[in-house]
This record gives C-alpha cells, structure tokens and sequence, in this order.
C-alpha cells in the first residue's frame, strides 16, 4: 500500500489543554478515511497538523511537499469571493504559487475532475450564477488544481442541503477510486462513512479509540463510545438508543485512566464492575488494541482488552 | 382534540423584483400533544410557515387562508391578543442559539423575561424559582443560571432557548432546525428532552428539519414540503420507509441507513437546486429535478391527493381502512 500521511505519535497542546494527545495514523492512496467524534475531540486539530497548519509539540506527521495536501472548507457560499469569476478562483491556488504555466489547461482539468464539464462553459460565471451543488464543485475543483495527493474536508457536506449532500459524496468518491487520490474527511456524520468511507477512525478526548474498516467499526463496533455513537443515529430500526449525558468532553481536563470512563455506559451500568476490570478503567491508561483477525481493526478498550485474553 | 388547524395557507414576501410566493396553499393540523414533521430543503416554506402560525412575518407580507388555534383565529387578532398568544400558547425554538439570545444577559434573566411580560410568575421571586425548575427539565445544572450565552456550549445554549420556550407552559413548540448545529450526541440529548416533554406535559410540536431521519425519530406525523406545497404526507415511519412522492424518495435515500449494502459506497443525491420561488416551473414544481418524470408532468400541475389502489395496492390505508397518506404527484397510483 502506498503511503501518503503518516503520524506518527502526534501530540498538539494549546495552553493546559492536550488537544491532540497521542496519535498514530497512516492514511493510503486511493482511500477515503472518515475521522469522526464529538467538538472538542481533536479531529480538526489533527486535520489542521496534516494540513501543516498547525504545529505539534511532540511527534512526527509526515506528508512529502506541502502542496500535496489540500484543504476543502465547508459552506461553499461563505468560502467563494462573490466578486470572482470560478476561473479565477479555481486559478487562486496557482497564482498564489506562481505557477503561470499551463494555468487555463489546469483550471479547465479541474474543473473537469470536479465534474463542472465542459470546463469553458463554467470559467467565466460567478459563484451566484450556479448552484449549490456546484459551488461545493468549484471549491473541490481549487483545491484539485494543485494535483494533491491528499485531499482533507471538514465537514464536506454538514451545511449542504439533503439533495445536494448525495451528490458531492458520489464526486468524492469517484475522485478517489479515478486516481488514487486520498481524502480524509472530518466529519460527525457516520452515514457519510457508511456512504464512502474506506476506514473510520473514532476520536474522542485526543486519541484514536477504535479504527479499522468502516464495515468493521460500523458493523461490529467495539468500544462503547462508537457503539453510542451509533446508537444515536436517528433510524427506525436500530439499537436502544445509548445517550450519553453530560457535556462534551474537555480536553484541558483529561480524566484519569481510560479517558471516556466518566461518561461509559458499561462503568454506569455496573458492567465494568461485573467483569473486574472498574479500577483499570479508572486508574490505568488504555491503547489501541488489535481486535479482528486482518489487523485492521483496533480498538482501545479494557473490557475488549479482559475479553480478547 | 386540535389544537393547531392551517387550512389553505398563502404566503406572499413583497419584494423589489416582485412578490415571491413561499408558501401556496398549506393545509395542516396537529393534535394536542400530537407531533407534526415539516421538512424540506432551503426556500421550500417549511420556515416561513413557522413565522405565519405566530405572526412574526415582515410587515406588509400578504397572508391568506386560516390559522386557528385552540379554535381562535390567528390571523384576525389584534395586537393584545396576539401578544397573549405568544410564548403563552405557542413558542418558537428558533435555530442558531448564539444568535438568538442576548449577549450581555445571564440567561436566568432572559428566560424570565417572558413570564414576567406575561405576568404567569406574579413576582422575580417566584420567577426565579420557575426559572430553576425549568433548567433543571432541560438538563442544565441550576447554577448556571447565572452565566452569560458565552459561557456556554452551543448544546447548552440550544437548551437555554427550550427552557425559555416553556416558561409560560405553552400547549405548542414549533422547534425550527433545533439540532442542526449540535452535535451527534447533543443532539440526540436533545431529542431526548423534547421527546420526554411531549410525554410527560402532553405538549404539542411541530418539528422543521431537512434531515427526515431525525424527524421520524421524534414525530408522529410527517409533511415533506417543496415549492411552497406540501408534497407528500403520513404516518412519519411509513412516509420514510415508504416514500411514494418521487422527492421524499430522494430526501429519505440521502441519509443513508448505516449497515444497509445498498448505501454502501453508494451515495445518493439529487442534482440540482430548489427552484426560485419567483419563478417556479410549469406544471409539477418537482419536474426539472425530478427522475421519473414524464411529458405530462411538465405541463399538468397537481395537488395532495389521497394515496390508493396503484402501486401497492392497500397502500395509505391503516387497519381501520382510513387513508391517511397523501401524495402529490401525478405518476403515484397510476401505474
């Protein structure tokens, strides 16, 4: 598999908050990794650090040149200068590098890419003249000029409306599966996972708690913080909904021992107690464990850890 | 028992260009402690009907049909009585919480603020109680009565509107987009609350999403709206499961169900946009975006009608044979 992120024991501290706490992560050409959790979990830190744009104080992220990774933004309205045609803000990104040559057979290719064909009926609207779909296009089109390697999207569909959303998932992914492109998108949406997502990672507090395909993660969840995230989903079938009460977590005030146990449903239910595992939940650290038989599927748990020895 | 009946809304913004026609003949009702979804894309109206039940439209913004609450005409009041019907009655949750509330108030305040205009707390004492009791239903620790919105978290502050919401105890909550900004697990906290206050206090809600799954959660009833009409309606989980309108099938089908193959790897969307309220297609709004539409569907405009025999036979009927599902579009049953 060819390897084009790698974070390596990443650590990110603002002030007396740890918002980025230990991760590792490798993300692949070719595949859409979904990075999920609540505010505060440090999914857009981490995809920031990708980015280059924030700093780690300890660890290593390694991406080759910068402009491999790009950055798509959500709300296509608010992230396009009105007053701009989408030739010229599909070309920002090269004339911010001077990168003069072959500027309008670049633009036009990714408009293309992006789905915007042909690309010359598009390059000289503005952004008021096309729809919503197309302008969340023309956002992904500025950041595949570049000819990225990783593409990373926050939230890529959470301010578009339900029409729309289906539409810009189907791009993504053809992206992807048309030219190794790698996309991580940050997001709190476990259908878009389910949608096009390769693999999950859930975070919560600053640390990966269970990542693996998202058929494992989403199929047969393991750590009782995905499986509330999951229960949660608003469907007609699904399991007894897991609220978990209180606020989301605070990262200046990491807890003791496993880090979701204030909020776990197996420490409120008594069920840690039962398994004899309630003082490792609360005084001992836990990291991600290997759990399925491929290897791909981890998850940070001591009830897992108690049940899998 | 009734307690909100719209019969044949119109709605009209008066604007430079021309009058813009958001809501085209809207009928809808909600039981007492009965639960209405509204849902739909943005410019389908599902807001605008919102501001017309409590009269908060701009001024000059033309308004026809009927609007009876608790039997009395919304429309014909003057303004005494329809500041006795706000927050009394009925209160709105609006979306964006940071917004609405009062940056340099502590929330105790502005959640009193009603009660004491209304005068159903006679004293600040007793308004302060009321005020404890309040945060403590929606979940907030009752010393937080003394902070300011920005000392709160966005879930927190979505809770400080409900609370404000159900200061005078109304019979009716129309919540619009209340969990759009919120997180997944706040969001379902959320849920949560409004759920167990329609249990425990009989409180009626009209719910205003565009993600219909998060409707067929919390309400019984379910209207889609596009182009200012309601398209389709029904028993929320059987509208969901078993769209007929064309576009409740594309609006149930973009919020996928986690663990079914046929959304795996497949997303599924809509091209285009809603259409401009000013210039609405010919015939059948839905027609330019619609998959399965036919000549007839571009020239032949249609209305709610009951769904029946067709397609799946019994469909739209309940065990007792009551039709109570409805459908606009002109290629339902037909076939």
């Amino acid at each position: 598999m060819n390897t084009v992120v790698t974070v390596d024991d990443a650590h990110v501290r603002f002030g007396d908050a740890e918002a980025v706490d230990g991760v590792s992560l490798e993300v692949h050409a070719g595949e859409v990794l979904a990075l999920v959790g609540e505010s505060g979990s440090g999914k857009t830190t981490l995809v920031r650090a990708i980015q280059g744009i924030q700093s780690l104080s300890g660890g290593s992220i390694e991406v080759g040149k910068q402009r491999d990774v790009q950055m798509v933004f959500q709300d296509p309205t608010g992230a396009l200068n009105p007053r701009h045609t989408i030739y010229e803000i599909v070309a920002e990104g090269l004339r911010i590098r001077r990168e003069r040559a072959d500027e309008k057979a670049k633009v036009a290719t990714a408009l293309s890419r992006a789905g915007l064909r042909p690309p010359e009926r598009f390059m000289g609207l503005y952004p008021h003249e096309i729809s919503g779909g197309q302008r969340q296009r023309v956002v992904i089109a500025g950041a595949m000029v570049m000819e990225p390697k990783v593409l990373l999207a926050d939230e890529p569909v959470a301010s578009l409306d339900a029409s729309i959303r289906g539409e810009i998932l189907a791009l993504m992914r053809e992206l992807v599966d048309e030219s190794g492109l790698a996309i991580v998108a940050v997001t709190h949406d476990l259908g878009l996972a389910w949608n096009i997502a390769d693999r999950i990672a859930v975070m919560y507090l600053g640390r990966i708690v269970e990542i693996g395909d998202t058929e494992e993660v989403l199929g047969g969840p393991q750590h009782p913080y995905t499986r509330a995230l999951l229960s949660v989903v608003p469907e007609i079938d699904r399991m007894e909904p897991q609220v978990l009460t209180g606020e989301p977590p605070d990262p200046r005030k990491i807890p003791s021992g496993c880090r979701f146990h204030p909020r776990c449903p197996l420490v409120a239910s008594g069920e840690a107690e039962r398994l004899g595992i309630l003082e490792r939940c609360r005084g001992t650290d836990v990291a991600l464990r290997v759990v399925s038989p491929t290897g791909s599927h981890h998850v940070a748990c001591h009830a897992v850890d108690r049940s899998a020895t | 028992m009734t307690l909100l009946e719209v019969s044949d809304l119109t709605v009209t913004y008066r604007s430079r260009s021309g009058d813009v026609p958001a809501v085209r003949g809207v009928s809808l009702s909600v039981e007492r402690g009965g639960s209405l979804g509204l849902a739909g894309e943005s410019g389908c109206g599902k807001s605008t009907i919102a501001g017309a039940i409590l009269r908060l439209l701009p001024p000059g913004t033309g308004v026809t049909g009927d609007i009876l609450l608790d039997g009395d005409d919304v429309l014909a009041m003057n303004p005494g009585q329809l500041r006795a019907v706000r927050w009394t009655k009925t209160a709105i949750v609006f979306q964006g919480a940071l917004h609405a509330l009062n940056p340099v108030q502590r929330i105790a305040r502005q959640i009193s603020e009603p009660m004491l205009l209304h005068q159903t707390q006679p004293t600040k004492r007793s308004a302060a109680t009321r005020v404890h009791e309040l945060l403590e239903q929606v979940g907030l620790p009752p010393d937080r009565a003394g902070a300011y919105p920005h000392q709160l978290s966005g879930g927190q502050r979505q809770r400080v509107l409900i609370a404000m919401a159900l200061a005078c105890d109304p019979d009716l909550l129309i919540a619009d987009e209340p969990t759009t900004a919120l997180d997944v697990m706040v969001q379902a906290q959320v849920l949560q609350l409004l759920g167990s206050l329609r249990v425990e206090r009989g409180l009626s809600m009209i719910f205003i999403t565009h993600d219909l799954s998060v409707l067929t959660d919390v309400c019984d009833h379910l209207a889609v709206m596009y182009a200012g009409r309601i398209v389709e309606e029904g028993p929320s989980g059987t509208v969901f499961t078993d769209p007929q309108h064309p576009y409740t099938g594309a609006l149930a089908a973009a919020f996928p169900t986690i663990g079914d193959p046929a959304s795996r790897m497949r997303p599924a969307g809509l091209g285009g946009d809603p259409p401009d309220p000013a210039h609405l297609p010919t015939g059948c709004p839905f027609h330019p975006r619609c998959p399965v539409a036919e000549d007839r569907c571009a020239t032949t405009d249609v209305r709610l009608t009951p769904i029946g025999g067709g397609i799946g036979g019994g469909l739209g009927a309940d065990a007792d044979g009551v039709r109570d599902r409805l459908a606009a579009c002109v290629l339902v049953g037909s076939t």
